[in-house]
């Protein structure tokens, strides 16, 4: 079966076999590395993408159903000003211990800023709560995104 | 974990199309959100040979007020029912179900339909549907019938629909202006965790009288339950902080849960009660409110 879809603002189609999940396809097949492979049972957060701008599991996703539909990983917002200021809070701010769950986390907390740039603490919180963090450096987390919710509106 | 095994995916635009597939193929099984039915298929609890995909259908994504009925579509997604103004106004215990399942990533796949469909004694969205007064549609290639939700549950993780049939919509009475609601849930953590213990109570008052009692408890009992005794115990009555302790300790002995990974039965069986309590008095609280 053919998938296509826009990943990053380029369109890509694929073949693919109708068990393939997105995660895989996205991981093994165009090489999109910053999804990482976790629990594979949608708990950990890791493999999370944003689907028409919304964080899903990409692990709980068949590739097919992304058909048609825009897929974004933090690869392809390198250039996006709101992604770079939150990615310079995660590195200042010391958000980042090994770092696996960071593409991740990022992704998260893009969303959460693109609908609501002033959120709370709490906010913040739920919105990351399908997000682990082995190292548990969850406090620094939060605090890079409330940083980088200061820098977006000083 | 284990790959997913093969199967053959249909991706089906309109519902007449899909009721066709699940009528034609054998072994077919409905994907809505996917969030609980790839674990299954690939742990082998579930298995197909067909996915039938719902999620192109948009005459199955709704939330609409008419007939003094509200109506929701079989697979809108949890978020949009968190994110909906009539569902804030109208039924904020279910709004407030639905922004606690899972994470945020689960609830912009996960639906409502799906989460009944699972048939977990846990699942979130069921205690507030049914003190709502839930009846779900469900159609076939053969035509269409209607059952109240507590129908749908036929053991944990079973429902009672046939092979061939999918829920449509859920539907429930547009609650009475002195209504008042609520959702409370126990889970060993606040985020992206099962309910220990969930409960929904919905009152309806007149005056300081309570006029209708609905209350339901989830993840106490091979399904989720409504608590009628504790119902009988409120219709008629002056609501008063006593009665509600009443009420709430006497959903002691119609529990029946057990010991399992994220609970004991004992903890569960006093949860219960003090969960009850605290749906009644959000509940009281809100009738009045809305009363005013």
């Amino acid at each position: 079966m053919k998938v296509a879809f826009i990943l990053n603002g380029r369109k890509v189609e694929c073949e693919v076999k109708p068990n393939r999940l997105l995660l895989d396809l996205l991981r093994a097949d165009l090489g999109i590395t910053s999804v990482k492979k976790g629990c594979e049972q949608g708990e950990c957060g890791v493999c999370t993408v944003l689907l028409d701008n919304a964080p899903v599991n990409s692990c709980m996703m068949l590739a097919q159903q992304v058909e048609g539909r825009t897929v974004t990983t933090v690869e392809g917002l390198a250039d996006d000003r709101l992604m770079k200021t939150l990615q310079s809070a995660f590195m200042e701010d010391g958000a980042v211990q090994c770092g696996f769950c960071t593409p991740g986390m990022l992704l998260s907390a893009y969303a959460l800023l693109k609908e609501n740039p002033k959120p709370t603490a709490e906010e913040v919180k739920t919105a990351i709560e399908g997000n682990l963090c082995r190292c548990t450096g969850y406090v620094k987390i939060i605090e890079a995104i409330l940083d980088a919710v200061e820098r977006i509106n000083s | 974990m284990k790959p997913l095994p093969s199967f053959s995916l249909h991706r089906p635009k309109t519902l007449i199309e899909a009721l066709e597939l699940m009528w034609e193929l054998e072994e077919a099984k409905p994907i809505a959100g996917g969030t609980d039915l790839l674990l299954l298929l690939r742990d082998g609890t579930c298995k197909a040979k067909h996915l039938v995909d719902l999620g192109l259908i948009e005459e199955l994504r709704f939330i609409r007020e008419g007939d003094d009925q509200i109506r929701i579509g079989a697979t809108t997604t949890h978020k949009q029912l968190q994110r909906s103004p009539l569902m804030a106004e109208k039924s904020p215990a279910l709004r407030d179900a639905c922004a606690c399942i899972g994470s945020v990533q689960i609830r912009n796949l996960g639906t409502i339909g799906g989460n009944l469909c699972n048939a977990s004694p846990a699942a979130d969205t069921a205690p507030p549907l049914l003190v709502l007064d839930s009846k779900v549609e469900i159609a076939s290639h053969a035509g269409s019938r209607s059952i109240p939700l507590v129908e749908l549950f036929a053991g944990p993780k079973l429902n009672s629909l046939q092979p061939c049939e999918l829920i449509k919509e859920i539907r429930f009475p547009v609650p009475k202006k002195s209504n008042g609601m609520s959702f409370q849930r126990l889970g060993r953590r606040k985020g992206c965790t099962l309910s220990v213990v969930n409960a929904a109570a919905y009152l309806e008052l007149d005056g300081a009288i309570c006029r209708q009692a609905r209350l339901a408890l989830g993840a106490v009992a091979p399904m989720p339950l409504r608590i009628r005794d504790v119902e009988e115990m409120l219709r008629g009555q002056k609501i008063s902080q006593q009665l509600i302790g009443e009420a709430a300790s006497a959903c002691h002995k119609l529990v029946n849960p057990v010991d399992d990974v994220r609970a004991s039965a004992a903890y569960r069986r006093e949860m219960s009660c003090i969960l009850m309590r605290r749906a009644l008095n959000e509940a009281w609280d809100r009738a009045r409110r809305n009363m005013q």
